[in-house]
């Protein structure tokens, strides 16, 4: 070890523990001295600049870690060490050659458990540790698979025990997490760290997800050149969405929610916005119980009624299989050797965690002696709140627990509580030895079982602590086994697609995804809209004269407030008395910053911020990173006006002055980076759609009742003003601010982009090119309602229009008729097109309610 | 005997639903003294698909799916069954089955023979059944006792719910706790049933559930029988050595033939007789009728 790096490590052992870095004579492993050098060239001060440069990386694309109950909310920014794990080429070849082994008996276990139980049957496996666990699904018994794999997909958890053996201390099997992550943090580490690592022959990733995207076309059940491959999440709420939805758009395939899907006459169908198309294969995110709420847990919305059907009859291929979360289980651990005899006469390669299953007399003894160094899980769930530590809990606590025990044996496994051992982490300009746990990823294949060159590795949160989980928060880290030829090719990940989202076109987008898009055209369109407007009425509270001649002012200001009101939908608002009998015009300030700010306030701009956010949530996988950085530039901004304790309608107007610039920078980028076929035009039909609507509500708060000269002049000039047309007005009038100009270029302008006819010309051409506009000659009911729109406004005449209706009266009655249907056209329009495409939500309810765990 | 037995189940929304996938549990199952003859399913509107398996359990699964726009689901099946029970109840009161004590039964359970297993997964809990309270447990020893005579102490458990419960019906539904119908002591057939199997397998020994028909024709001069005019439960008990012996806890007898079986389970969550996904929003409204007639 050189001088500089031995330095980096004089404080790192504070008491022995097994390091990976190290051999056990205390000497730096070959591998990892290489990568000390390398680091040695960039330095302490290189090191931080790298992590740094990893961190923003991470958080510019939008890498994230949803954590339940997190106070930080959703979309806790993932975490990537720029040290990574180093497993020795040797060790990894005996690791690859167990995994495979492991997986390859875990299938044989499945199919035995769901066909004829010889296991039970000859005594291998006592009978409660299958029947008793909540994974083995009656439902799926006996079901016949086209695949001869059962287990398609395998993730094995492995930490290294007291013997300085790479052990297994979890088998996951349902739908398995972590791939999609170990791809990410491998293409951080590529764009950070390449120079460090250039020389050091990394095995590449591409192999392995060229040979997954293979497995998963070769798995259907159909033959045919263009299977259709979903990939089904939760949803944008589920802890590892950042992965579904970058999977997706790594390997092309739709990323749909169960709403997505239906099951008819046998088959699965994805609903798309021309109508049902066929699904052959499934690539799930949702656990086994929730995947069909017919025979499963009756409650989920997560899945499709019927599926298991579908997969019966062989019309579907779900990876992995339904029912195989009955691997998911400690209790199988301590019978595993025995196991791997039976079924392949030989010995168990890998080791395995020390486990006690206490449905037998001796080892429930054994456990109930020593339970204060012993870690006691239930069979059946493996994770986070469920596990107990023995040495962490109070006398009382294992007392509570051996009764829980003694109750119901058979439910319970303990294990050795590990000494994990620990690698180093950088963190604040110094090396700390963290413990590791490190997630292996194998994959069934044509020739048996394809390991992973890597994987994801988690490391604790602090030095010290034991337990590794995302779920509590920590860090993770690449992980690199070194190849022997210098030369291994460097492929990129442009394998030939058979299969992608832009072949199929607008016929076949999901339509949840579509009712996504459609409505971040709205809510996009309603911030812009709403954000210029409060922008304007903001900057006329702080001008000179309003400041101060409160009288004077009062007519505009109460016109402007009154539209902020209408505008909104913020109902009373300024409108009327609000419940405790106050009226809101007595404190403006005080209404128009709740407009602005209050986020539970219904159609306030911090709440169609949220909405609109929700919406961009849930379509992640068609962004661009840089849309993605534009997206987090303005929720920055937004927090940054929330969080100000003092907010003065200076602020608020700076903010929304950048908050403008950001949304049009976006809205630009949106167009740029989805394609019409991907559903841009749903966008834009959201879009012209909420700007006419606004457009009408606007022009008829501040049009319609008739001003007194001055007063009109400036209702009229604010009007212009927030409509972003005060400089086209001058320009093309060249003239005083009359309201009849003003009505000819904000609603009737055939050729100005901000006008109602040209918004409403564009949503007719937009909305013929729907999928169902196209059918026949009759116009849909979407169509009639936009065209009969277009058409009264274009037989209207401005004139006319900006009469007053009588002596007595101050309204324009006929402008305020002509408006008032429109509005209720283009509502029409907005039901008729959810009728049309976005059907998709119909209630799912239970023939005879019940809920209950499964 | 012959029996024609026609169950009809109605829902009616208030709402239209689009379409509904269901799974029913009515074609009676083949058990001991009982062999189906004739069986027709007809569900209106008409299903778009039908499809039959046998489950875990050895059960007829029905599923089919309406596809199209409805107001009203009617299923009506129509079984013809002949059922020749009563011959096997004296071997129930034989040495053979009367003698075993709790004791020797737990010892039995624990060899691996077939049966042994098979039986033994009705120990475990269940999806409705978890593990039982004391006040279950407790109740449940006062009938078993280690040098007892199982059959003997499981007549008994039946003839105490008989006695201690009230069988209230709309007290209860599917999904009310074990431990709420043990501490209000009232329920339904089925709570009954759970509830006795609920006792005997916080003893340790199997007991399963049995979902069926009770003949509504009471014979002259004998009370009409409760549970009539509507799908019956009960519940079976393993006694290793011997074999499963089913009690009927609502009518406090042994079931003959005038119990007809359709399926059994772990509990009700296993042979519910009709269950399903709907889509669409509106409220259902359930009417049942069962018609059991003795064709000789």
């Amino acid at each position: 070890m050189t001088v500089a790096t031995n330095a980096w490590f004089t404080k790192y052992f504070t008491d022995y523990t097994y390091d990976e870095m190290f051999t056990p004579d205390l000497s730096v492993k070959e591998d990892w001295q290489e990568l000390l050098e390398n680091f040695k060239r960039i330095g302490i001060d290189g090191l931080t600049q790298r992590q740094n440069d990893i961190n923003w990386l991470l958080e510019e694309n939008g890498v994230t870690y949803n954590v339940y109950n997190d106070p930080n909310g959703l979309n806790r920014p993932w975490n990537l060490n720029v040290v990574p794990f180093i497993l020795q080429s040797e060790e990894w070849r005996q690791i690859e050659k167990g995994l495979k082994q492991r997986a390859h008996l875990l299938d044989l276990v499945l199919k035995d458990i769901y066909g004829e139980r010889r296991l039970i049957k000859e005594g291998i496996v006592p009978h409660e540790v299958i029947y008793g666990h909540r994974g083995f699904l009656r439902q799926c018994d006996k079901i016949n698979y086209k695949i001869d794999k059962h287990l398609l997909l395998y993730a094995a958890d492995l930490a290294r025990g007291s013997d300085g053996r790479m052990w297994v201390v979890n088998d996951r099997s349902q739908a398995p997490s972590g791939m999609g992550y170990a791809l990410e943090n491998r293409a951080t580490a590529n764009r950070v760290l390449a120079d460090v690592f250039a020389d050091m022959n990394i095995k590449r990733l591409s192999e392995f997800f060229k040979e997954f995207n293979e497995f998963l076309l070769e798995v259907s059940p159909e033959k045919i050149e263009n299977p259709n491959i979903v990939i089904l999440t939760p949803g944008s709420h589920n802890e590892t969405y950042f992965e579904h939805a970058y999977l997706a758009s790594f390997l092309g395939y739709p990323l749909v929610q169960g709403n997505d899907l239906v099951v008819r006459d046998g088959f699965l169908f994805m609903k798309s916005l021309k109508g049902l198309k066929r699904v052959h294969v499934v690539l799930r995110r949702v656990d086994d119980v929730f995947t069909d709420p017919l025979e499963l847990r009756e409650d989920s919305h997560l899945g499709v009624a019927g599926l298991l059907d579908v997969v019966r009859r062989q019309n579907v291929a779900v990876v992995n299989p339904i029912g195989s979360g009955v691997l998911e289980n400690p209790g199988l651990i301590p019978f595993m050797p025995a196991i791997c005899k039976f079924f392949l006469n030989e010995q168990l390669q890998l080791p395995q965690i020390a486990s006690w299953w206490c449905g037998q007399e001796k080892e429930k003894k054994y456990v109930l002696e020593n339970l204060s160094n012993l870690v006691v899980k239930p069979i059946d769930r493996t994770n986070r709140e469920h596990i107990h530590f023995g040495s962490l809990m109070s006398e009382q606590e294992l007392e509570n627990l051996k009764k829980e025990i003694i109750k119901k044996p058979y439910h319970f496994v303990a294990q050795e509580r590990i000494s994990f051992s620990t690698t180093p982490n950088y963190s604040k300009g110094t090396f700390e030895p963290r413990n590791m746990v490190a997630r292996t990823f194998t994959m069934a294949g044509k020739n048996g079982y394809n390991v992973m060159p890597g994987g994801l590795v988690r490391v604790a949160p602090e030095r010290g602590k034991l337990r590794v989980s995302n779920q509590r928060g920590g860090t993770s880290k690449d992980f690199w086994i070194i190849g022997d030829s210098k030369n291994e090719e460097r492929q990129n990940y442009s394998w030939n697609r058979r299969t992608a989202v832009s072949v199929s076109g607008l016929d076949d987008l999901p339509s949840l995804t579509a009712e996504n898009l459609y409505w971040a055209g709205r809510y996009v369109g309603r911030t812009l809209v709403n954000a210029r407007f409060l922008r304007m009425v903001l900057k006329q509270m702080n001008a000179p004269d309003t400041v101060a001649n409160q009288q004077a002012c009062s007519v505009k200001m109460n016109v402007l407030y009154k539209a902020v009101t209408q505008m909104t939908g913020t109902y009373p608002g300024f409108m009327d008395k609000d419940k405790a009998g106050n009226f809101a015009i007595d404190n403006p300030l005080k209404e128009i910053i709740a407009v602005v700010l209050d986020k539970n306030k219904q159609g306030s701009l911090a709440n169609t911020m949220m909405m609109f956010s929700n919406s961009y949530y849930s379509i992640r996988n068609l962004w661009s990173s840089d849309m993605w950085r534009v997206f987090e530039n303005i929720q920055k901004l937004w927090r940054s006006l929330e969080n100000e304790k003092d907010v003065t309608v200076n602020k608020m107007i700076k903010t929304l002055n950048q908050l403008i610039t950001r949304l049009i920078a976006f809205m630009g980028l949106i167009e740029e980076s989805i394609m019409v076929e991907q559903g841009l035009l749903l966008y834009f039909i959201g879009l012209q759609l909420e700007q006419s609507m606004l457009t009408i509500t606007k022009c008829r708060s501040l049009l319609v009742i008739k001003q007194s000269g001055q007063t009109e002049y400036e209702v009229l000039e604010s009007l212009l003003s927030s409509h972003e047309s005060l400089n086209i007005y001058r320009y093309s009038y060249r003239s005083f601010i009359r309201v009849e100009p003003v009505i000819s270029l904000l609603l009737m302008d055939l050729k100005y982009p901000r006008s109602l006819t040209f918004l409403l010309g564009r949503l007719q051409k937009d909305i013929a090119r729907l999928p169902h506009s196209k059918k026949s000659d009759t116009l849909m009911q979407y169509e009639k309602n936009v065209f009969e729109a277009f058409s009264s406004l274009r037989l209207a005449n401005s004139e006319e229009l900006a009469v007053v209706g009588g002596e007595n009266t101050l309204i324009r009655e006929d402008l305020d008729t002509l408006l008032e249907k429109l509005s209720d056209l283009l509502f029409e329009t907005s039901q008729s097109i959810s009728n049309t495409y976005f059907n998709h939500t119909y209630k799912q309810s239970q023939l005879v309610d019940q809920n209950f765990p499964l | 005997m012959l029996y024609s037995v026609t169950h009809t189940t109605k829902y009616d929304y208030d709402a239209p639903v689009s379409y509904c996938h269901n799974i029913a549990v009515l074609k009676p199952r083949r058990s001991l003294g009982q062999e189906l003859l004739e069986y027709k399913m007809v569900v209106s509107p008409e299903a778009d698909e039908v499809s039959e398996r046998v489950d875990f359990f050895g059960n007829y699964i029905t599923r089919f799916s309406i596809q199209k726009e409805h107001r009203q689901l009617k299923v009506t099946t129509k079984s013809r069954l002949r059922r020749e029970y009563e011959q096997f109840k004296t071997d129930f009161r034989s040495d053979k089955c009367v003698k075993i004590t709790l004791e020797q039964a737990k010892n039995s359970l624990l060899k691996t023979d077939v049966e042994i297993l098979e039986a033994k997964q009705f120990v475990l809990e269940s999806i409705f059944i978890k593990r039982a309270s004391a006040a279950v447990e407790t109740y449940a020893r006062q009938s078993f006792k280690p040098n007892r005579s199982v059959f003997e102490a499981a007549e008994e458990l039946m003839q105490r719910i008989y006695t201690d419960f009230d069988f209230v019906s709309g007290f209860t539904s599917v999904s009310t706790p074990i431990d709420e119908v043990m501490e209000e002591r009232k329920g339904v057939c089925q709570d009954f049933a759970q509830i006795a199997i609920a006792c005997i397998r916080s003893i340790g020994l199997p007991a399963r559930y049995i979902s069926g028909y009770i003949e509504t024709l009471p014979p002259p001069g004998q009370e009409k029988l409760v549970g009539a005019d509507a799908s019956h439960a009960w519940f079976s008990i393993f006694i290793p050595g011997f074999g499963w012996v089913d009690f009927d806890p609502t009518n406090n007898q042994i079931p003959g033939d005038q119990h007809l079986v359709v399926g059994w389970g772990r509990d009700y969550y296993d042979v519910p007789p009709l269950k399903g996904v709907v889509y669409g929003s509106g409220k259902s409204k359930l009417a049942v009728e069962v018609d059991i007639a003795r064709v000789i």
